[in-house]
């Protein structure tokens, strides 16, 4: 690795202050999972990482507000979030997620903060926080934002934060009743690869029909995108397999993926459409199993 | 520039010191300074565990941890579980069951189980490898890594059964 400073600030304001420079290689740096890997291979060459660390006891908690919305901590570790009971109460799809994401090591060290705002499309959570309408909070300099998913998430690897900004919440509004729900992931070179396709489906039924139905795709595309068409489609259908099929045409039509060593575009398209046909049958049958994650 | 940054912490449970850059990583900090090398780098990725370091009770990939960030905590390696002449449990289990071939590997395996064993007592085959998929051994030696999670599993409940605690029955015992 090149040789840069570290700076270790006790306070957000602290941490905000020594971020909010015109110098475009002072990065902050949470776990490191994903910055070490992008400066042992010199992509990345920084002058000065600020740590967050020491605001680790102040931003790191998950609790449920009042309304009942589930606040995660940015310097939560992915671990922390895999054996919250407040999360497994909240939703499993989240805690099982968790579960199958790279090894307990990776899972110990690296944050949610550290985990959105490196906008890598293969991550696990994004889709699944997409899927809850989770929202991200903002600080910086000049204030606080806050941010829904969809647009937090701007492109390949890029988010909407300013270089001086920080993840100081991730917010996940209280789930409807009724809702159930699956996080479907594909994995092309083994087990324990990354995602090339990730598809989380939520449903409502009410009076034998689909009330509400949220289906996010990620990893195959470009960014996790909510795939609003697909839900619109299913609105008021009766959930039976032929309604499935045309929603998994439907999806697959509507997304781009990018050829890589885990598939071509073709393949991609046609894995997205059986992952979101599969999802929505598991999205349907985790109402009587309380939810559930499903590894092909 | 940077400048070296003298940390102080705490190794195998004796207090130690040293002056680190600060993007040097655990793994080359605790083999230079103290030659730890049981802690070795092979991937350099997060994914093998040949790497694998104990920071304040919780398993790390020393190979993508800097060590300026190890300042005040505990940190341990294999080389505190036991000795030569007293193995810790673990360390049996894994010799008797030749849970090895070259050994590379080894260490990392030995500090996985070991923290698995204090979360979850009594693992299944699933559970074992579920939790120490993110530990390669080239060799291939899963079939005996596996049994010698078991049977180290057996050989701390027999002491804790004993009147030993969890804590203590994990460490060799001196
Ligand atoms: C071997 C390996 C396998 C992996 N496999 C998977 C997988 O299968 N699925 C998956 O989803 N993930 C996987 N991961 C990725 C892992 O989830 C990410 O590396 C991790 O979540 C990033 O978190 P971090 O805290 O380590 O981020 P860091 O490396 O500290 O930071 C990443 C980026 O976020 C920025 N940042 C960090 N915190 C904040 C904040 N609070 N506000 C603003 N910006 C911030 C940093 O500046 C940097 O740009 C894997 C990682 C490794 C090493
Ligand atoms: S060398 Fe660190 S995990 Fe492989
Ligand atoms: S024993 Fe040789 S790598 Fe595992």
């Amino acid at each position: 690795m090149n040789p840069f400073q570290l700076l270790q600030p006790e306070t957000l304001e602290e941490a905000l202050s020594l971020l909010n420079t015109d110098d475009p290689s002072v990065r902050p740096v949470a776990g490191g999972t994903a910055l070490m890997l992008m400066m042992k291979s010199k992509v990345f060459t920084p002058h000065t990482l600020v740590s967050l660390q020491r605001l680790k006891p102040s931003l790191s908690g998950i609790r449920l507000d009042d309304a009942g919305d589930l606040h995660l901590g940015p310097l939560a570790s992915l671990r922390d979030v895999e054996r919250s009971p407040v999360v497994a109460e909240f939703t499993p799809v989240i805690t099982q997620a968790m579960q199958t994401l790279s090894n307990v090591r990776v899972r110990n060290v690296a944050t949610v903060g550290g985990h959105l705002a490196h906008g890598d499309p293969h991550m696990d959570l994004p889709p699944i926080l997409m899927a809850l309408d989770a929202r991200v909070r903002i600080s910086g300099q000049a204030g606080e934002r806050e941010v829904a998913l969809p647009e937090f998430l701007t492109g390949y690897y890029t988010t909407v934060l300013n270089p001086s900004e920080l993840i100081t919440d991730v917010v996940v509004p209280a789930l409807p009743n009724g809702l159930s729900g699956t996080y479907l992931k594909y994995t092309a070179l083994s087990a324990d690869d990354w995602p090339m396709c990730g598809v989380a489906a939520f449903v409502r039924m009410q009076g034998g029909v689909v009330a509400e139905a949220r289906v996010a795709v990620s990893a195959a595309t470009e960014r996790p995108v909510r795939l609003t068409g697909v839900e619109s489609f299913l609105r008021g259908r009766r959930p039976a397999a032929e309604a499935f099929e045309e929603a998994a045409e439907l999806a697959a039509a509507g997304v781009h993926p990018l050829a890589d060593i885990r598939g071509s575009s073709g393949y991609k398209r046609e894995i997205v459409k059986v992952c979101v046909r599969r999802a929505l049958e598991q999205a349907l049958a985790a109402r009587t199993r309380n939810g559930g994650v499903a590894h092909e | 520039m940077a400048e070296l940054q003298t940390i102080r912490f705490r190794l195998n449970g004796r207090p130690v010191e040293l002056a680190v850059q600060p993007y040097e990583t655990l793994v080359e900090a605790l083999r230079r300074g103290f030659q730890m090398y049981s802690v070795r780098e092979s991937c350099g990725q997060g994914l093998c565990g040949c790497c694998t370091v104990n920071v304040d009770g919780r398993a790390v990939s020393g190979c993508l941890y800097l060590a300026v960030l190890v300042d005040g905590c505990d940190v341990q390696t294999v080389e505190g579980l036991g000795t030569l002449n007293q193995l810790s449990p673990v360390q049996e289990a894994f010799v008797e069951c030749e849970g090895f071939q070259c050994g590379f590997c080894t260490p990392g395996m030995i500090m996985m189980a070991t923290q698995l064993l204090q979360e979850n007592p009594d693992p299944t085959d699933e559970e074992i490898k579920h939790y120490m998929s993110g530990n390669l051994c080239r060799c291939a030696a899963y079939p005996e890594i596996i049994a010698a999670v078991h049977r180290a599993a057996e050989k701390l409940r027999a002491q804790t059964a004993a009147g030993n605690t969890p804590a203590t029955a994990i460490m060799a015992q001196r």
